[in-house]
């Protein structure tokens, strides 16, 4: 019995496909034609640990819409973890069959896009979904490898900005957030008092490094991935690197017990009033410091543009404020029911049905108008951030890349922990980042 | 390692009953009411064995290990990945390029290292251990059905509630480092580093000394009262008698316990992966973690079949010397000498 579990690691994806392939040939789709009536559209997407109840609600509230529309039903299914979505989709991808629409996180739409099992919309399809001047332009930038072969339909953005206290700021006198990493820096440095940090972050979180050494690198210029070669080893690399680890080695601007945090860490020191600013957050954090001692302190802004040591944003920087973050749409190149999926999205992505899911959940919309109807001023900074908003290379490739990136950060929090970081050790792990990417580029080139 | 362990402690428990069985036997010879166990001797019967009620069992096996076994291995000669797993089946075949890189290009080698190694520190720590405490709980005294019972705590715990409190416990300016502080002991970083591996043999120790306590006590169980008695007789001091009389009786169950122990931590995915995450630090990415991230973050699923595939062989190294133990078990004269 032992030998079971490492022949099941690699496996047993492909033997639930196996087994469900077998067992639902006939399964699920069998008529198709006009109009939606006893019929049962499937949509995967992620479980809302934030507003369950909500969710659901929501779910009953649009299932009765779509049936008013459409005479078909609507059933939603769930996923709780990246890694049980992606079993999920492995498992429809190879036998064929699952839901028919999947909710998919940005960056995770170029890997679903490299299996080739979602439909890339033609021009008819768009306008089944509404057009595709009905969503905001930044948020199809991760929809495609290029802007003629689109398969992801934006539902949400949820943009990357900072959050900032600004008692703290008016304290030490500073005026306006900074929109330079250098700036940022010399006013975190003006902040750190006794327990108060200039800035809250936490360096053992699972994404957020890379995003930072991406914002300060595509800034600085280099887009990290440049067709088919990996560009990881490029000076503006460490450069980020030196700056990020700089902080807590250099700067002494964070929290030294941040090399074990992750990112709800560093929210909750922030919450505690212990950080000038809060970097790398979402308008998820917004329930959590109203709540919180901070609650009529805070407010976001949108986190530098100008790479470390520049004066102003190199090439496309300026629109690099975040990286092109949220939720797609796809629909599975298996669906028997592709117009009733495209229905579903148009309803989903109008206006309403967009302004109605930010007010409940806080997710920005794609919707392009709706986005531009957002009043509230607290949401000001993240609707910019969303327009401004750079989608992380499209390739298969990018999830290697990232986890090597985040793996140089991983490596070096012994380094960061005993307070400066070796050199030549840095430069092994970016070495061994660019090797990582390069071969699997090589692969994607090949795929 | 707890809920699969519960497997072989059954088994575990029940060599221990058979030899108790067959020490029972070898003193009133076989009679009518003998059960089944002493199958070997009654050899007529064993021809007309009902092999046909393997038939659900056999099914189940065959659905369950060795087809996903097979289809592994196919897999581990085919070049999948996220471009070709539409269509798996029709997947490239690249022979053993995949073993190839797997044993020259990637850590696999490394990871084997620290697999054996940190599956071996921690078994030689916990087998003393579970020893000692069977030992000590061996004579009845007042509470000691309390303290056999949270001897078990650790056991019954799922791996994934010790290894997220132990986490907790390891941040940075966590429980652990400010208890150490008081006394003056600033240890660094535990979820880190090099000394992550440490943290994990800790962690393991902790998790699955109850394991190896567990087949002490049904060894213990085992040995007769007339052994007490004669040692006794004979004079023994404790530690002479432990030494000499009892422990013969312990060699059978904690070898397989050591075995078992061993393929259990060689696997054991679930505790390095929740107290450390993805990417590992390089000192604890073991083997079930390597073959994880290969498969689902770098979705090399052909390579990370050929890696679980030499893992497979790695563990099959003891899997044979444990089934050869048990064989050797079971074809023993009666009357649990060892």
């Amino acid at each position: 019995m032992r030998m079971r579990k490492p022949a099941q690691l690699g496996v047993i994806a492909t033997l639930a496909a196996a087994a469900l392939a077998l067992s639902a040939c006939g399964g699920s789709g069998g008529a198709d034609g006009g109009d939606g009536k006893g019929k049962t559209l499937s949509v995967l997407v992620n479980v809302n640990g934030q507003y369950p109840e909500q969710q659901k609600q929501w779910q009953s509230d649009i299932a009765a819409k779509f049936k008013a529309q459409t005479g078909a039903d609507l059933k939603f299914e769930t996923f709780t973890s990246a890694n049980d979505e992606l079993t999920r989709i492995q498992t429809s991808v190879v036998s064929g069959q699952g839901p028919d629409v999947y909710s998919l996180g940005t960056t995770f739409t170029p890997t679903a896009y490299a299996t080739k099992a979602f439909v890339t919309l033609s021009d008819d399809d768009w306008k089944k979904v509404g057009g595709k001047d009905r969503f905001n332009p930044a948020a199809l930038g991760i929809s495609g490898p290029d802007k003629d072969h689109l398969a992801g339909i934006p539902f949400v953005s949820r943009p990357f900005v900072m959050a900032y206290n600004k008692d703290l700021l008016s304290a030490a006198g500073i005026e306006k957030p900074a929109t330079s990493w250098d700036e940022l820096a010399a006013q975190a440095k003006k902040m750190t008092k006794g327990d108060v940090y200039g800035l809250a972050t936490g360096y053992k979180d699972n994404f957020d490094p890379w995003k930072f050494i991406w914002a300060m690198s595509v800034q600085d210029g280099n887009p990290l991935i440049d067709g088919s070669t990996a560009k990881l080893d490029d000076p503006t690399v460490k450069k980020a690197y030196d700056t990020y680890f700089g902080w807590l080695t250099k700067d002494k601007i964070v929290n030294p017990a941040s090399v074990g945090w992750s990112n709800a860490n560093a929210v909750a020191s922030f919450a505690a009033g212990k950080a000038g600013y809060l970097l790398m957050t979402t308008a998820t954090s917004i329930p959590t410091l109203e709540k919180s001692s901070v609650a009529n302190k805070f407010a976001y802004a949108l986190m530098p543009t100008t790479a470390p040591g520049e004066t102003a944003p190199k090439g496309d920087g300026a629109n690099a404020a975040s990286i092109l973050s949220g939720d797609n749409l796809v629909v599975a190149d298996y669906s028997k029911q592709k117009d009733l999926a495209f229905s579903y999205i148009k309803l989903i992505t109008s206006k309403d049905e967009q302004l109605n899911y930010q007010k409940i959940f806080g997710d920005l919309p794609a919707n392009a108008e709706a986005l531009k109807s957002l009043t509230n001023p607290v949401l000001k900074p993240m609707a910019e951030a969303a327009a401004k908003s750079k989608a992380t290379p499209f390739t298969g490739a990018w999830g290697d890349t990232q986890l090597a990136l985040l793996n140089v950060t991983v490596q070096s929090i012994p380094d960061l922990s005993r307070g400066s970081v070796d050199e030549s050790a840095l430069d092994q792990r970016i070495k061994d980042a660019q090797a990582k990417s390069q071969a699997s580029l090589d692969r994607a080139s090949k795929g | 390692m707890s809920t699969d362990a519960s497997n072989e402690v059954r088994v575990a428990a029940v060599a221990a009953a058979t030899r108790a069985t067959r020490a029972a036997g070898a003193e009133t010879p076989a009679g009518g009411g003998q059960p089944a166990p002493a199958g070997r001797r009654r050899l007529l019967t064993e021809r007309n064995r009902p092999l046909w009620m393997l038939i659900p069992g056999g099914v189940l096996m065959i659905v369950i290990i060795v087809l996903p076994l097979l289809l592994g291995i196919y897999m581990s000669v085919l070049n999948l990945d996220q471009y070709t797993l539409r269509k798996w089946i029709s997947a490239p075949f690249i022979g053993v390029d995949n073993f190839v890189e797997a044993l020259t290009a990637s850590p696999l080698l490394h990871a084997v290292w620290l697999s054996v190694s940190y599956s071996l520190i921690a078994m030689l720590v916990t087998l003393p251990l579970g020893i000692a405490a069977a030992v000590a709980t061996q004579n009845a005294f007042r509470g000691r059905a309390v303290v056999r019972s949270i001897f078990l705590i650790p056991y019954v715990l799922p791996s994934f509630v010790v290894a997220t409190v132990w986490r907790i416990m390891f941040q940075p300016e966590g429980v652990v480092d400010k208890a150490l502080g008081t006394i003056g002991i600033h240890a660094g970083l535990w979820l880190n580093g090099p000394q992550t591996f440490w943290t994990l043999i800790l962690v393991q120790i902790w998790a699955s000394w109850p394991f190896i306590y567990l087949l002490a006590l049904s060894g213990l169980q085992a040995v007769d009262h007339e052994v007490h008695e004669a040692s006794a007789l004979d004079g023994a001091l404790w530690w002479n008698k432990l030494r000499f009389v009892i422990f013969p009786y312990l060699k059978g169950p904690l070898s397989l316990a050591f075995l078992i122990g061993m393929l259990h931590h060689i696997n054991n995915f679930t505790l390095p992966f929740v107290l450390f995450g993805i990417p590992a630090p390089s000192d604890v990415e073991v083997l079930p973690i390597l073959t994880y991230v290969t498969s689902f973050q770098s979705f090399r699923f052909g390579l990370s079949a050929a890696m679980a595939f030499i893992s497979l062989i790695l563990i099959a190294i003891p899997l044979f010397i444990y089934l050869r133990a048990v064989k050797l078990d079971d074809a023993e004269t009666p009357g649990g000498k060892k």
